[in-house]
């Protein structure tokens, strides 16, 4: 009952209550996507995290712009050698490691007697010391964190919502074509559902990741070299389907049986027209919802395979890459580790609760939720 | 212990973990003395009783077995076991079959891998052994004294036994190894240090137990904490450097062992085909940057010998000079040529070409980097089918001999299509005939050593390498470990078996 009275005060006014509310020469059809919006704009919550969400957006896309007129280098350039004024003093942006000469703070070339032992440590996050040089610090080959921080979310937001757009696509296929047809075809694609969730998404992506990181993949007359982005892109798409496809195929086949198909089907409609224009109608709240959710999964998933080395391939910034990279910086430069895992939990909770927001909206009866 | 270890199998194992492991365990008939600084570089019989006696032509070889050694096992070793065991790793596609391919017949063998190697016979009964070489080899006695030449019972499968440890020689035996978790070495209750004239040691631990760990950090933390004793093979990381040594001074050893890191630069493939291109890549590379990635505990070097080798000679062919760097990819016409930069993804190494990859692209070329596990990344990179254009490589020496560098690395008759060290594919003819022709020096004099140096001049004209530092490395203990009985091998490293805690 407690869940009810939450689901009403923000979703579960139905046509019904909207219309007792209207003026009575107000009173008009509505369509379920308007209904959708009424509800959806009462939830502040989500709407605030659609606006966190939208500015991790517009940060990472305005990278380039950041990089080249307030850090001044670009995501892999190293600095290391050089230095850079914090408040005014010459600080070098990867100090000197080696013998160190403690009178004259000179290197020594060898172990020679007098001479200390010195740590090679990168600058630690500079704020608004340095002009914006060096904000969230240097890693150990003296790039900045900061630009890196921008140019990895473009990365990971990139293959999260590309890799979330190809899933749900041929989720949605997929679920049709065995829903509807049924039979050798619902069987065929079922057990191929079956086959993908015996295997752990993670495993699996480290398998496909590992295998295709030497050769890229030139097959069925695509291409893709290795190092690009579009290799884990599609091995992140393709790994989660099932997990997509499965709960799409079982409302399909719920629909299927209603009267509206069986009407479109006795006028002579083709397969196509029903499974596109019957069928698919009825189930776009449920795929927008998912699409939704899926990107926040992707987005951890690509950080999971990047940071065991099966996902972005090194220069090129991604969160997860990064977080890799300051693992061993972890004791005495803890911002190379926190800053991308900051970046993660923010657009992962923000596209979590506007996804569940919108999932109230569009329907606040379904169970739609990604779990693997 | 860190994730270097590839097998712990004599005849595969081809690491500095694996042999540094190894070297208590499986004995060959020489080996080297178990002491500190450039004495250890000193070959002594271990399993034969003398030194081998060479004839007057330099290419036969004649040892005896000591007598009464047994195996861990209880079993007698015999002198055949030696030829069993060389026979056995031309079976098992051994990383170690080169160094025996001047072995009369060996090359045969190698082909059919059925009867057996002519140029070596063995008497059980005497025990005398005998190698009949092709030609004189300077380093032959070096070659005895690897892992590879390590003799296993003459029934040992020819597969790996890592997991299933054969019988050993040494002072330790391998109880257990799970690969990437631990390995646990026992004392072997039939070695007898008394037959060795003191040039195997009994050994000071009766147990020696390694935890393999993959990251630096957690590896000193457990050490700091005494969980282990030693943070094996694993060096402090650059950034706590200074801290540890403030708090654990007496608890830090530094060693510099003979190495040479370098970018290889395949000249088969384009554009490292191009001389210029290869220069350019050495004018381009700031040494004294890629030192500083490992915490300024390296040299720079351009050298591809070490500088703890007699013959070397420090060259400085390539200072760092970016503009002429563009200058010589501008007029080598392969500008804008698109480069793979190959690379591991274990410890520091992977900043290097995290270094490299925008100097390459900052002098005109259109580079890109690819990473490979660490445990796939040589065999990969040797393979000719790979056709890797350039990337990272360290050499750790085999054994102290200038021919360990030029004619396992750079020696273009020793070009293979798998497993190939030869990863720059350097195959020139005057470099190639002047190893062949150091070779057969059966001494290192001064003669011999400023040849080698001249050799180490032309290779780097031609380029086929960028060197870029020797690296020193850590060695870190547990406060109760007595390091006065410390002992830092020239070739093993650490030697564990003559650790004692206090």
């Amino acid at each position: 009952m407690a869940q009810q009275a939450t689901e009403t005060e923000f979703t579960l006014d139905t046509a019904a209550e909207l219309a007792a509310h209207e003026e009575p020469e107000a009173i008009r059809g509505r369509s379920p996507w308007y209904l959708a919006w009424r509800r959806l704009r009462r939830n502040y919550v989500a709407f605030f995290f659609l606006f966190v969400f939208i500015v991790v957006v517009v940060a990472c896309a305005f990278a380039p712009v950041y990089a080249k007129h307030v850090a001044g280098t670009g995501p892999n350039t190293n600095h290391i050698l050089e230095n850079v004024k914090v408040n005014g003093k010459e600080t070098p942006v990867v100090s000197s490691g080696g013998y160190i000469d403690p009178h004259t703070g000179k290197l020594c070339p060898t172990s020679q007697s007098g001479c200390k032992l010195v740590a090679s440590i990168p600058i630690g996050p500079t704020w608004f010391g340095a002009g914006g040089k060096f904000v969230l610090g240097a890693d150990q080959n003296g790039r900045d964190i900061a630009v890196r921080l921008l140019y990895g979310g473009r990365t990971s937001l990139f293959i999260g919502i590309f890799s979330s757009a190809i899933c749900v696509f041929f989720a949605v296929i997929l679920a049709l074509v065995a829903a509807y047809y049924g039979g050798w075809a619902d069987f065929t694609i079922t057990r191929f559902f079956d086959v993908m969730f015996a295997f752990p998404v993670i495993l699996l992506g480290i398998a496909l990741g590992s295998a295709l990181a030497i050769n890229g993949f030139h097959h069925f007359g695509i291409n893709i070299q290795s190092g690009s982005i579009w290799i884990p892109t599609l091995i992140i798409s393709y790994v989660l389907v099932p997990y997509i496809g499965r709960p799409l195929r079982g409302q399909v086949l719920s629909l299927r049986e209603k009267e509206f198909v069986e009407a479109s089907i006795s006028q002579g409609a083709s397969p196509l027209r029903v499974m596109f224009i019957e069928l698919l109608p009825n189930i776009a709240s449920s795929v927008i919802v998912f699409f939704t959710l899926i990107i926040a999964n992707n987005i951890l998933l690509e950080t999971a395979l990047s940071f065991l080395g099966a996902g972005v391939q090194p220069p090129t910034a991604s969160w997860g890459t990064m977080i890799a990279d300051g693992q061993n910086l972890i004791v005495t430069r803890p911002w190379l580790s926190f800053a991308p895992g900051l970046a993660i939990i923010i657009t992962v909770v923000s596209l979590n609760v506007f996804g569940d927001g919108l999932r109230d909206a569009l329907d606040p009866r379904a169970k739609v939720k990604v779990s693997h | 212990m860190d994730t270097g270890t590839d097998y712990l199998d004599p005849g595969l194992s081809y690491t500095v973990e694996g042999w540094g492991v190894m070297w208590n365990v499986y004995l060959p008939l020489l080996g080297y003395k178990h002491v500190n600084g450039p004495d250890g570089a000193t070959i002594v019989p271990y399993l034969a009783q003398d030194l081998p006696k060479v004839s007057s032509d330099g290419k036969t070889y004649t040892l005896t077995l000591r007598k009464g050694v047994k195996y861990s096992d209880g079993t007698a070793v015999k002198a055949s076991d030696f030829k069993a065991s060389i026979e056995r790793d031309f079976k098992i596609d051994s990383p170690g079959v080169g160094f025996f391919g001047n072995i009369v017949g060996a090359s045969e063998f190698a082909k059919t891998k059925t009867g057996s190697i002519s140029g070596i016979t063995a008497d059980d009964s005497t025990g005398v052994i005998t190698i009949k070489l092709s030609a004189p080899q300077g380093d032959f006695d070096n070659i005895l004294a690897t892992e590879f030449a390590a003799l296993l019972p003459s029934s040992t499968p020819a597969k790996d036994q890592s997991t299933t440890p054969a019988p050993s020689t040494g002072p330790y035996m391998l109880q257990s190894y799970t690969p990437n978790k631990s390995i646990v070495e026992v004392r072997n209750p039939n070695f007898d240090a008394s037959l060795y004239g003191g040039n195997v040691p009994q050994g000071n631990p009766d147990k020696v137990v390694w935890d393999v760990i993959g990251d630096d950090n957690v590896a000193l933390q457990r050490t700091i904490s005494g969980q282990d004793q030693w943070s094996s093979y694993h060096p402090i990381p650059p950034d706590r450097l200074a801290e540890v040594q403030s708090k654990y001074a007496d608890q830090i050893k530094l060693f510099t062992p003979a190495n040479t890191y370098y970018f290889f630069m395949n000249t088969r493939v384009a554009p490292f085909n191009n001389l210029k291109v290869r220069q350019a890549v050495n004018y381009a590379i700031n040494r004294e940057a890629l030192v500083r990635v490992y915490g300024g505990l390296a040299t720079t070097t351009e050298n591809v010998l070490p500088p703890t080798y007699p013959q070397y000679k420090k060259l400085n062919l390539y200072p760092y000079n970016l503009a002429k760097a563009k200058a010589l990819i501008a007029a080598s016409g392969d500008k804008g040529m698109p480069v793979t930069v190959w690379n591991h993804d274990r410890g520091l190494d992977p900043r290097t070409t995290a270094y490299l990859v925008p100097v390459l692209n900052s002098i005109g070329l259109k580079a890109k980097e690819k990473i490979v596990n660490a445990a796939v990344y040589w065999t990969t990179i040797g393979n000719q089918a790979t056709k890797a254009q350039i990337g990272f490589a360290d050499w750790f020496q085999d054994y102290p001999h200038p021919l360990d560098w030029f004619d396992v690395l750079l020696n273009g008759e020793r070009i293979t299509q798998t497993h190939n060290n030869n990863y720059a594919n350097f195959d020139d003819a005057s470099v190639n005939s002047q190893i062949d022709s150091l070779k057969k020096e059966p001494v290192l004099d001064n003669a011999a050593n400023a040849r080698w140096a001249t050799v180490d001049k032309e290779v780097m004209q031609q380029a086929p390498w960028a060197p870029f530092l020797n690296r020193q490395l850590t060695d870190f203990f547990y406060s109760n470990v007595d390091l006065s009985c410390y002992v830092n091998h020239v070739l093993y490293e650490f030697d564990y078996s003559t650790i004692c805690v206090k």
